[in-house]
């Protein structure tokens, strides 16, 4: 991957507003803290991570779907940060998103054909006669039948929901997309219909993907690369089977040990404590309350990613574990 | 938008009463000749004839003439200014919901300054001003409603501006104004008509109101609440006068609400939400089974067949399902969304949805007493009884089994007192003792905070302590860690596990989950569940190790944990089962898996197997190519064809 990456994205951070603590002061709420990474060309970046440490944040916040600060966000050259908004519509052909819910991400009036088509229409693209034929094409490509077209979403199951979640993103050939959760909530052997689908596409279109999930071995499985998020910061961010395989994080460590799994050997590293409240994050590195090899150290300085192999990059200030 | 042709049959009734009421009124010319406010008091308060079919009023003038003109003057009235509210609210609400920021200030702020006003008092001020008329009532009327649809329209349209399709949408790029008016608008739609049929009653009632008191329509000029006024005097006399406006005035608010209720379940793209669906049907037993002897047993589902009539004829959903539960041990029911798992423990609660019925089988269970009972006999009271001192349920989401707006300490001492007679104090100790049971730290503390204090782990601890307070024999846990982070969901199964191992008297534990590795983690046994029906079951280790049915092994290949070698990028593809399971009424013939298993032969489709248990007993699978189907079942059936 040495290609110039598609997306750059440098020191992203992404702060919410809490209700207020006087008359014109707020007080905020940090998700994310200092967020870097980049995606290139035809590359799959998992996002793994517990519920709430970030991962929707930012995919939403690449999206533009929300407002976040960044020293350096970069798209296929562009300049996200100081792009116009008409200049972002334009955008958006290239950058597209598919849900974790089927149930919630098709409007339930709009028949498939209308949800397909306001994908096209948005763009401009395969007008009048032309869209017919792309339309049954688009469904054909998700392995859906074109009878399809005319039903409504509540017709379907929740795995052809999610086929036609993902041809409406592909409808307007983006070269990125942001999957979010997209096969969690669907059972296992749909589940690896879509998996499969998914790296076939990447394969024949050679489309980037942001794959997030809290399901590590459906990430290992799909991504090129795996970055993991613990309370809005990078642990660690390394080729998919070495993150996997062999965690330099105690963090990743301890998520790979508690997946249940049907054959079992190493023992399972037992996180104690809670996942601490984002108001009041630990000094320090941020997985201290919970790490089972916190030293006085790991209070005082925040530890930065370091390079722990080929492409590889943990933030722990230990070295000597793992 | 709606053809004629697909018109739907349940509009039919209301909107032809609604039509009738506003046509009638405004062909008042067509039905009488009389004119409304020409005064004849020579007749005052004459008596129904065949010129006059509703008699005549105080001034002597045609009733009839009067309640249809009144009507145009009313319904016209009411309908402008609701109309006119109606789009000026939903416009701010919009406004406000979608794009937030300065815009939602406003459109709050304004409604709230509106609503602070008593809705009499801002009419009187506005009628003083400007004098009475239909002109200002009109006026008057839209002011008063328009912040109720600009508030309805922005809590709903902030629901839906948070769904995913609508982020979809954007992410699309589709312009602004198509996204509020072609995706969030429709999906109002049903709230907004409801509002609008409450406030067009509402402003008929209102019209009435004023004009009684003065305030609306000038006289001699026509309207109900005219009407009304005038025929008050003389009640007494002639209660026809006061009864005509009054019926038309019900009349038309029930058309109209009648209309809208029906509107909003047809523009619910589901159609009307299904009939009797959440009641609980009581489950019938028609056969005698023969009583549990080993009592180590805790409960027994025997040949349990549950159906609907959803799909118009019977069909059943479950079929043929058998378990048996066993103290200290944890029994896993695995399968993929409506195969039936949790409808088989909902069975066992005596809580079945309305729409289903148990249609055969028998539901044993020994109670803590030691006497067994028959659930499909028992009598709602004692089922009661049953559920949550002999079995306990804990469910996937605790939020929602938690009141939000109560204390977790409230929430347990009223759960715990429901069922043993203590003080309250007593009660808050063997609470806490729980809480402390199910590896809370700080119990003490803990327990007096709410339960969105909690995090996603610390809930389902509550809920599992809440349902060990009478030592249930048998544990339901209904995807308890599905909604959990992994580590969490680590913690919450090793708890589990220990409390089955620790109670004393022996829970049994029913693990309903679509996860293997769970299965792997925490069960004894284990029965696989497809459409319907149980298609392997036996030691869990063993089937996981070793699968017989070819549904078990496409489910534990399809997991991309089971591959760790595998990776999309070097061209590997998951070994995934084609197609989705079948709805219950449409099983394919012989076995139910058969389109979709990759091994089918021909006979499948003729021979619905059974359950074949192995020779030593210990496992069962529902498959004629497996190892534990009787030997020729293949071949004899083809020469028997041949
Ligand atoms: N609109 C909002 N207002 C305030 N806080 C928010 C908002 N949206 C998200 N958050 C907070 O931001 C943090 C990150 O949320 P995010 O949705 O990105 O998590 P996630 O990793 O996707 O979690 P999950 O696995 O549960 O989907 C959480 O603490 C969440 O509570
Ligand atoms: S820096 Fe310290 S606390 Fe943080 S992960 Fe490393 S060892 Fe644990
Ligand atoms: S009976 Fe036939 S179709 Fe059914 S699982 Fe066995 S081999 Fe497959
Ligand atoms: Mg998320």
């Amino acid at each position: 991957m040495t290609a110039a990456p598609l997306l750059d994205v440098q020191n992203l951070e992404k702060s919410y507003s809490i209700g207020r603590t006087g008359l014109f002061s707020k007080r905020s709420l940090k998700v994310l803290h200092d967020v870097s990474f980049s995606v290139a060309p035809g590359e799959v970046l998992g996002l793994v991570g517990e519920s709430g440490s970030g991962k929707s944040t930012i995919g939403r916040a690449i999206l533009r779907l929300i407002d976040s600060q960044s020293d350096v966000m970069r798209f296929g050259g562009q300049d996200l940060n100081s792009i116009s908004t008409v200049q972002m519509r334009s955008l958006r052909k290239e950058m597209q998103i598919i849900f974790q819910d089927p149930y919630a991400s098709l409007n339930p009036r709009k028949t498939i054909r209308a949800v397909l088509s306001e994908a096209l229409d948005a763009h401009g693209l395969h007008k009048g006669a032309a869209r017919g034929p792309r339309l049954i094409e688009l469904v054909t490509l998700v392995g859906l039948d074109p009878s399809f077209l005319d039903r409504r979403p509540h017709e379907f199951s929740g795995g052809q929901r999610q086929r036609i979640g993902i041809a409406r993103a592909l409808a307007v050939e983006p070269s990125f997309i942001v999957c979010d959760e997209a096969v969690s909530a669907l059972d296992v052997s749909i589940q690896a219909q879509i998996l499969n689908l998914l790296a076939d596409l990447r394969a024949k279109t050679g489309v980037s993907l942001l794959f997030i999930s809290h399901d590590l071995s459906v990430v290992r499985y799909i991504s090129d690369r795996v970055m993991v998020l613990y309370l809005g910061r990078v642990m660690e961010v390394g080729p998919a089977d070495q993150v996997h395989f062999s965690p330099k994080h105690p963090y990743t460590a301890a998520l790979v040990s508690a997946e249940p799994s049907l054959h079992r050997e190493s023992r399972r590293i037992r996180l104690t404590g809670e996942i601490p409240s984002p108001l009041a994050l630990p000094s320090g590195c941020i997985f201290r309350s919970r790490c089972p090899y916190a030293q006085p150290a790991c209070a005082e300085t925040v530890p930065p990613l370091q390079t722990a192999g080929d492409q590889h990059q943990s933030a722990c200030l230990r070295t000597d574990i793992l | 938008m709606m053809s004629a042709r697909n018109f739907p049959k349940r509009m039919l009734l209301p909107s032809v009463l609604l039509a009738a009421l506003i046509i009638i009124p405004f062909s008042a010319p067509l039905i009488t000749a009389e004119d409304p406010i020409k005064i004849a008091v020579r007749y005052r308060l004459a008596a129904p004839d065949l010129q006059h079919w509703l008699g005549r009023d105080e001034f002597g003038r045609d009733r009839l003439a009067r309640v249809l003109h009144g009507g145009q003057v009313s319904l016209t009235v009411a309908f402008v200014a609701t109309t006119i509210a109606f789009i000026i609210g939903t416009f701010f609400g919009l406004i406000g919901a979608y794009f937030r920021g300065p815009s939602e200030f406003i459109t709050s702020r304004l409604s709230d300054i509106v609503l602070c006003f008593p809705p009499i008092l801002l009419a009187l001020l506005v009628v003083t001003l400007f004098g009475p008329g239909a002109g200002t009532l009109v006026a008057v009327l839209s002011v008063l409603y328009f912040p109720t649809f600009a508030r309805i329209t922005f809590s709903e349209a902030l629901r839906v501006t948070s769904l995913d399709f609508v982020e979809a949408s954007r992410a699309l790029g589709t312009p602004s104004r198509r996204i509020v008016l072609g995706t969030i608008l429709p999906n109002i739609a049903g709230p907004l008509s409801v509002q609008y049929s409450l406030t067009a009653a509402a402003a008929i009632t209102i019209e009435s109101g004023l004009s009684f008191l003065g305030l609306g329509v000038v006289p001699p000029a026509p309207s109900w609440g005219q009407m009304i006024r005038g025929a008050r005097q003389f009640m007494n006399q002639d209660p026809l006068g006061i009864m005509i406006p009054c019926a038309a005035l019900v009349l038309t608010i029930y058309a109209i609400n009648f209309f809208c209720d029906r509107l909003r379940d047809t523009l619910d793209p589901k159609g009307a939400s299904g009939s009797g669906m959440d009641e609980v049907s009581k489950p019938l037993a028609l056969a005698d089974a023969p009583a549990i002897r080993d009592p180590n047993v805790v409960a027994v589902i025997n040949k349990l067949r549950l159906e609907t009539t959803r799909f118009g004829t019977p069909a059943a959903v479950i079929e043929d399902v058998s378990l048996t539960l066993r103290a200290n041990e944890c029994t896993a029911l695995v399968g993929e969304s409506g195969s039936g798992k949790s409808l088989s423990s909902l069975a066992l609660m005596g809580l079945l949805p309305g729409a289903i019925r148990q249609a055969s089988g028998t539901l044993q269970l020994r109670r803590k007493t030691g006497e067994v009972v028959d659930l499909g006999f028992l009598d709602a009271r004692t089922l009661e009884n049953i559920r949550g001192n002999d079995i306990a349920m804990i469910f996937q989401e605790p939020m929602t089994s938690l009141n939000p707006i109560h204390k977790i300490s409230d929430q347990m001492i009223e759960a715990i007192q429901a069922h043993r007679p203590m003080s309250k104090s007593d009660a808050r100790a063997h609470a806490i003792q729980l809480l402390k049971r199910v590896g809370m730290n700080d119990a003490e503390r803990r327990i007096d905070s709410y339960p969105d204090q909690m995090s996603g782990g610390m809930r389902q601890r509550v809920m599992i302590g809440m349902a060990l307070t009478c030592e249930p024999r048998l544990l339901i846990a209904d995807e308890p860690t599905t909604a959990l982070d992994v580590t969490i969901q680590a913690e919450i199964i090793e708890l589990l596990q220990t409390l089955r191992q620790d109670q004393g008297n022996g829970l049994s534990l029913l693990f309903i989950t679509h996860n293997l590795g769970v299965v792997a983690d925490i069960a004894d046994r284990v029965a696989v569940m497809y459409s319907g029906q149980i298609v392997e079951e036996g030691p869990a280790n063993q089937i996981l190790r070793d699968p017989h049915h070819p549904y078990t092994r496409a489910l534990i290949e399809s997991m991309p944990s089971s591959h760790e070698g595998l990776h999309s990028t070097d061209g590997d593809r998951l070994p995934a089962i084609s197609g989705t399971p079948p709805l219950p009424s449409a099983r394919p013939s012989g076995c139910a898996f058969r389109d979709r298993c990759p091994i089918a032969m021909p006979t499948c489709a003729e021979i619905r197997p059974v359950l074949y248990p192995s020779a030593d007993g210990e496992r069962a699978v529902r498959c004629l190519r497996a190892p534990e189907a009787p030997a020729g079942l293949m071949k004899n059936h083809q020469t028997e064809a041949a």
